[in-house]
């Protein structure tokens, strides 16, 4: 299992269409993937999910993943979620 | 036969059977499930169909519409939605149906607690998507995809129900709630439909597929109309067909132009893509009047440059080399959009005389200028674009806005500047205006109300409201005459639409006319025949006029 911490910047935060890349993007993993706010998670995969964690601009994050292309999941995820 | 009484919006008569478009009203099976293994996995393919569909929709709409749409596809697709759904199938024998809906539900409603009103708002979408999954698996078909030739019946429409109708196959709109100006009335005239609005009872009264006609010139909706009813319906509606084809044919494709050659282009106002395509379909030359606050509407933060570039370059692609007249945002207290909070400005006690359009702008220019780059990025792909200004009452607001396109990179770009005339006192300063700008826009509604100091929306006041009127026939002939040929004069106010009021300006000197795209074979045929000279004289006689009916007869007089 692997995490990391990020800092959402996004001006929208993770809202609908961001929700929605952020979620299709994660679903190409076969890992499990999770993002944790304060002490609510939600499933990566998951949009809905991701949109009722309500993640606004200047939320900390962490993306955990866990299964065999977890490592890849991570950067790739950190790394969208910094450019969004 | 049962007839039902509305609000006239857009005229004419057609009839074809009822296409319901249920808002939260699915019929749902209630019968526990027998084999909940078959009905979870019925559950993910209709799922993936409404996915699929939406995503399909989303491509073919581009802008801002496809970003809702794509965002309801994902939901559509939603893993723990799904596992949710399933779980009450299993558990509880729920039927398919039900099931999404109550697990989505749990969804809705966190995002409705949410202290931002854009997280609620995406509830809405929640709940459609839910719908649509039900109804996919009832079998009832998408309840906006139309397959054949429809008359479309709903509570109401949202911009975003109609964006997703297939335009050719609406034969008329009837809706329960609505006014003349609500976005159904807007739509059914730009598209040259019938409409009727404001019916009660409607929605109960009609299943899907009854037949229903439509009235839109005496406000009627006639439930299984009987033969005669039908007949005469008929009837209108070939006759019109064959108007509209007459006029076709001998002003169509042609440029609009008088008699003797004067060019003036007819252009549409529009707030949407199926809106421009429609007047593209009735030989509209441009746009001369992008309405860009209708876009967003729905929206609780001001949209991004990104977002409205990618609107005005569609809009652009349809145009080819036309011109496309992109208005900045008409907002303010009494035009509130929900991504620009008003209310924290000061109260008003005259909104409609208060902080709005550019008023608005210069306490806002990061809004702004997201929309003049938009525009300026949208020219520099060689579109042909121009931006004006709503509400401008003095050479102040027309130069800081001439600055503002000017740092934007509008000069360079090519991007034609110009400001809206509907405050009184800006037709008083024409020669400066024009050497300042590249064209103005009379917007006839404002600037007629504020010239008679009437409220447009007291209904009692209607008489002061008179396009005709000597005041603002006058205020025309002046406009045309301050800008003396250095700036092109259009007008985009509802005046524009009526053929005779359009000859009395072009005899003025008015260049432009835009306006609803169900007006513009009309005009243009009235046009066709007629010659400048004609109109000229006719326009100084009327000018001098002392009442609104002696310049509306000498106005039909040039008809005839």
């Amino acid at each position: 299992m692997l995490e990391r911490e990020v800092t959402l910047t996004n001006e929208v935060g993770l809202h609908a269409r961001p929700a929605a890349v952020f979620s299709k993007a994660a679903g190409r993993f076969s890992a499990d993937i999770t993002i944790v706010k304060n002490d609510a998670e939600a499933n990566a995969k998951s949009m809905l999910s991701v949109l009722k964690l309500d993640v606004r601009k200047g939320d900390r994050i962490t993306v955990v993943a866990s299964g065999e292309d977890e490592g890849r999941a991570i950067d790739e995820l950190v790394t969208l979620i910094e450019s969004l | 036969m049962k007839r039902l009484r509305g609000v006239a919006a857009s005229p004419g008569a057609r009839r074809g059977p009822a296409a319901v478009v249920a808002a939260g009203s699915v019929s749902l099976p209630d019968a526990p499930v027998e084999d909940p293994v078959s009905e979870a996995t019925a559950l993910e393919k209709a799922m993936e169909t409404v996915a699929t569909g939406l995503e399909a929709r989303a491509a073919a709409r581009g802008g801002e519409l496809s970003e809702i749409l794509e965002a309801q596809a994902a939901m559509a697709r939603d893993p723990e939605l799904l596992a949710g759904a399933q779980r009450l199938i299993k558990e509880r024998a729920l039927p398919g149906g039900r099931a999404v809906m109550e697990a989505g539900e749990e969804y809705a409603l966190a995002l409705e607690a949410s202290d931002s009103d854009y997280m609620a708002a995406r509830a809405q979408d929640v709940r459609d998507v839910c719908r649509r999954i039900a109804a996919g698996l009832a079998g009832e078909t998408s309840q906006l995809a139309l397959e054949a030739p429809s008359v479309v019946v709903a509570k109401e429409l949202m911009p975003a129900d109609v964006a997703d109708l297939d335009l050719h196959l609406v034969r008329a709109f009837a809706t329960e709630g609505g006014s003349r100006t609500s976005h159904t009335a807007i739509v059914a005239r730009s598209l040259g439909v019938p409409a009727v609005v404001g019916v009660d009872g409607l929605v109960s009264a009609i299943a899907n597929g009854m037949l229903v006609g439509v009235d839109g010139d005496s406000g009627t909706v006639y439930l299984d109309p009987n033969p005669k009813t039908t007949e005469m319906l008929d009837r209108r509606s070939a006759e019109r067909a064959a108007h509209i084809e007459e006029l076709r044919t001998m002003a169509g494709d042609e440029p609009a132009a008088t008699k003797d050659g004067t060019r003036v282009e007819i252009a549409a106002n529009v707030a949407s893509l199926p809106e421009l395509q429609a007047a593209l379909e009735s030989g509209a030359e441009g746009v001369g009047l992008l309405r860009t606050e209708l876009s967003f509407l729905d929206r609780a933060r001001p949209p991004s440059e990104q977002e409205q570039s990618r609107l005005f370059a569609d809009m652009a692609a349809l145009l080819g080399d036309r011109r496309l007249v992109i208005r900045t945002f008409d907002i303010g207290a009494d035009k509130p959009a929900p991504f620009l909070d008003t209310e924290e400005e000061e109260e008003e006690e005259n909104p409609a005389l208060g902080v709005r359009g550019i008023r608005l702008a210069r306490r806002h220019p990061d809004i702004l200028s997201a929309q003049l780059n938009a525009a300026v990025r949208t020219a520099g792909g060689r579109a042909r674009v121009a931006v004006m200004a709503p509400m401008v009452s003095n050479l102040e607001d027309a130069r800081w806005f001439a600055e503002q396109v000017e740092a934007a990179g509008g000069r360079s770009a090519g991007v034609e500047v110009g400001v809206m005339i509907e405050v009184p006192s800006v037709v008083f300063l024409m020669p400066e205006l024009a050497s300042l700008l590249d064209f103005v826009s009379i917007g006839t509604n404002d600037l007629t109300q504020y010239l008679h100091a009437a409220d447009r929306m007291q209904g009692s006041l209607a008489g002061l409201q008179d396009p005709f009127s000597s005041a603002l026939l006058r205020a025309v002939a002046r406009i045309c005459e301050g800008a003396d040929a250095k700036a092109w004069v259009g007008v985009c106010g509802e005046a524009a639409a009526d053929p005779g009021w359009a000859l009395l300006a072009v005899g003025m000197g008015v260049r432009e006319l835009s306006m609803d795209a169900g007006s513009i074979l009309e005009v243009k045929a009235a046009l066709r025949r007629i010659t400048l000279e004609e109109c000229r004289a006719a326009a100084e006689e009327a000018a001098s006029a002392h009442r609104p009916e002696e310049a509306r007869s000498i106005a039909l007089s040039l008809l005839r």
